[in-house]
């Protein structure tokens, strides 16, 4: 069974339209990414799902409830666990308060073990908190009453890079207990570690959804080659090699820079075991394969206009 | 059940220790200067200086005795305006201050419904409402005491009970504008100007054809002149005052489970 269900999710605030007829699923058990630049409606997607503000048109099932009914929702929010973009906590209070009245509502099952993982300083009042501390504490709440559907609003913002280790490593350990994960973020990096699918919206609009690999494969990969002798452009001339830049090294005087090179790089998105025996008569001193980054791919998306 | 009334009730215990001090030093003043003010004056002849809407709108009755004093330095400013005044304030924040702080969604997310939520932060301005009636009476008896001007303990005890439901009332008009504001600095103007509009309407219309207005103050309800001097207690007044408390927390649930966030 689908855990998140879009059918045709549209809200729309008259100057603009910040959701518009959204049509996907999530299933049992994946860590979906909710990608796109800031300001596209992926916070007002998330918070039609937990039924924050109410869908012009269309509408959304979560754990099978109808995001549109308060009551049905009231009982798949027993299972679901969110952390806000911007946790909002009560600055008089302390962690251990905050935590505490969370218990008293939903439960608590796991508090301990995630409070030893993420370490907020709950003895302390939320205004000393950090904004990385007060995501620390949104974490352990997200996650205390053992949640099955987790939806999270740009989750590591703010996190430090070991605690952003750490809580790649706890999500991935959550999917395995069967755990849905569905995450907005504008982070490419954490997307391609975490996701098994990613979504893209852009001004309201689903662009795309597909698995990361698949995304990756689009986006090709990055090759840089030096080489002892130059070696005849000519060699590259084959498909999927795009945006080649090639220059000769010091000592190599008498090569024509037009017609040969010893280094280069270039965007391959064509088949590696067609470019590899094209090299294989020439001395390398270097050759990397690299991941192209995925910004290149959501450039494409975005217009090359957005600060993704 | 009762989760978010316990949490918030818990923060406001202190607050409402401190606001009982306050409401007690202001007793204890009032009940300071009467004996020096009565000798002076010796009967109401210093009402008869008073503009007619001044007693009307302070409800002087009489400053003959220590029960008439208080009814109008105490009960009238210090509990109708003062007070009332607060519990509206303090009720505009309720919803509003999380919402505008993004602390709801947080709140939200959580299995409680938004009618619940509503009920039971609501139900935490109790403390102060019950605090402050529960404290300041033993200084009033005490003072009274101290200057030979014994009050009837069950007409004091009844000017605090009653005005319970007063103080409800107030802060249900601050709760239908913690609703409908999103913005806590507004919803907290509104609700203080209502309020004290409201408390105009009652006082200044007596007598003229447009007394019938009053009618929707709660302050209409709530007379301590009448407890304190005459012993009579209204209970109608209480029904009516309780009455407007549920038809303004229904209210601004039906308004609050509506909005959008």
């Amino acid at each position: 069974m689908a855990v998140i269900e879009l059918e045709g999710l549209t809200k729309d605030y008259g100057e603009v339209v910040a959701n518009d007829s959204l049509e996907f699923t999530v299933e049992r058990g994946e860590i979906f990414g909710f990608l796109g630049p800031n300001g596209a409606g992926k916070t007002t997607t998330i918070r039609m799902l937990l039924g924050f503000i109410s869908p012009t048109s269309g509408t959304a099932r979560v754990l099978g409830e109808d995001v549109r009914e308060e009551r049905s929702l009231l009982e798949a929010k027993r299972r679901i666990g969110y952390l806000s973009d911007e946790p909002g906590f009560d600055e008089q209070q302390t962690g251990t308060d905050v935590l505490d009245l969370h218990a008293s509502i939903k439960g608590d099952s796991r508090r301990e073990e995630l409070l030893e993982l993420f370490d907020p300083p709950v003895e302390r009042r939320i205004r000393e908190y950090s904004q990385g501390n007060a995501r620390k504490l949104g974490i352990v709440t997200a996650f205390m009453h053992d949640p099955d559907l987790v939806i999270l609003d740009e989750p590591t913002n703010g996190l430090d890079p070991l605690m952003r280790q750490r809580f790649a490593d706890f999500l991935r350990a959550e999917r395995q207990r069967g755990v849905t994960v569905f995450f907005s973020s504008h982070n490419l990096s954490e997307v391609r570690r975490l996701c098994d699918r990613v979504g893209i919206i852009r001004e309201g609009k689903l662009v795309t959804i597909e698995p990361v690999d698949a995304l990756l494969r689009r986006s090709g990969k990055v090759i840089r080659i030096r080489s002892v002798d130059p070696i005849p452009i000519d060699a590259l001339d084959l498909e999927g090699v795009h945006d080649l830049e090639t220059s000769v090294s010091d000592g190599h005087e008498g090569t024509d820079p037009s017609t040969a090179f010893t280094e280069c790089v270039f965007t391959f998105t064509g088949d590696i075991n067609a470019l590899l025996p094209r090299l294989a008569d020439d001395e390398l001193i270097d050759l990397a394969i690299e991941e192209a980054p995925l910004e290149d791919v959501f450039m494409r998306f975005y217009g090359g206009e957005d600060d993704v | 059940m009762f989760e978010i009334t316990r949490y918030e009730g818990r923060n406001r215990l202190k607050g409402s220790v401190y606001l009982s001090i306050g409401m007690a030093l202001l007793a204890a003043l009032v009940i300071w200067v009467y004996p020096s003010f009565s000798d002076a004056l010796g009967g109401d002849e210093l009402l008869e200086a008073y503009p007619q809407e001044m007693l009307q709108l302070f409800r002087i009755e009489t400053m003959a005795s220590l029960e008439g004093f208080l009814a109008f330095e105490l009960y009238t400013f210090g509990w109708i305006i003062l007070l009332g005044l607060y519990v509206a304030y303090s009720a505009a924040g309720v919803i509003a201050d999380d919402v505008d702080r993004g602390r709801m969604d947080t709140l939200l997310a959580m299995p409680i419904s938004r009618a619940r939520l509503v009920a039971e932060k609501f139900a935490a301005l109790s403390v102060p409402i019950l605090v402050v009636n529960l404290l300041t009476p033993p200084a009033i008896l005490l003072g009274a005491w101290l200057i030979d001007e014994p009050l009837s303990i069950a007409d004091v005890l009844a000017a605090h009970l009653l005005s319970v439901p007063y103080l409800f009332a107030c802060a249900g008009i601050g709760l239908l504008c913690s609703v409908v504001f999103d913005r806590v600095g507004i919803a907290q103007r509104v609700a203080l100007g209502v309020t004290f509009a409201l408390f105009l309407v009652e006082s200044l219309l007596v007598g003229t054809d447009y007394e019938e207005l009053g009618a929707i103050a709660p302050m209409r309800y709530y007379d301590p002149n009448e407890i304190l001097l005459e012993g009579s207690y209204d209970l109608v007044g209480v029904a009516v005052l309780v009455a407007m408390t549920v038809v303004l927390l229904g209210v601004s649930q039906l308004v609050f489970r509506r909005s959008d966030l």
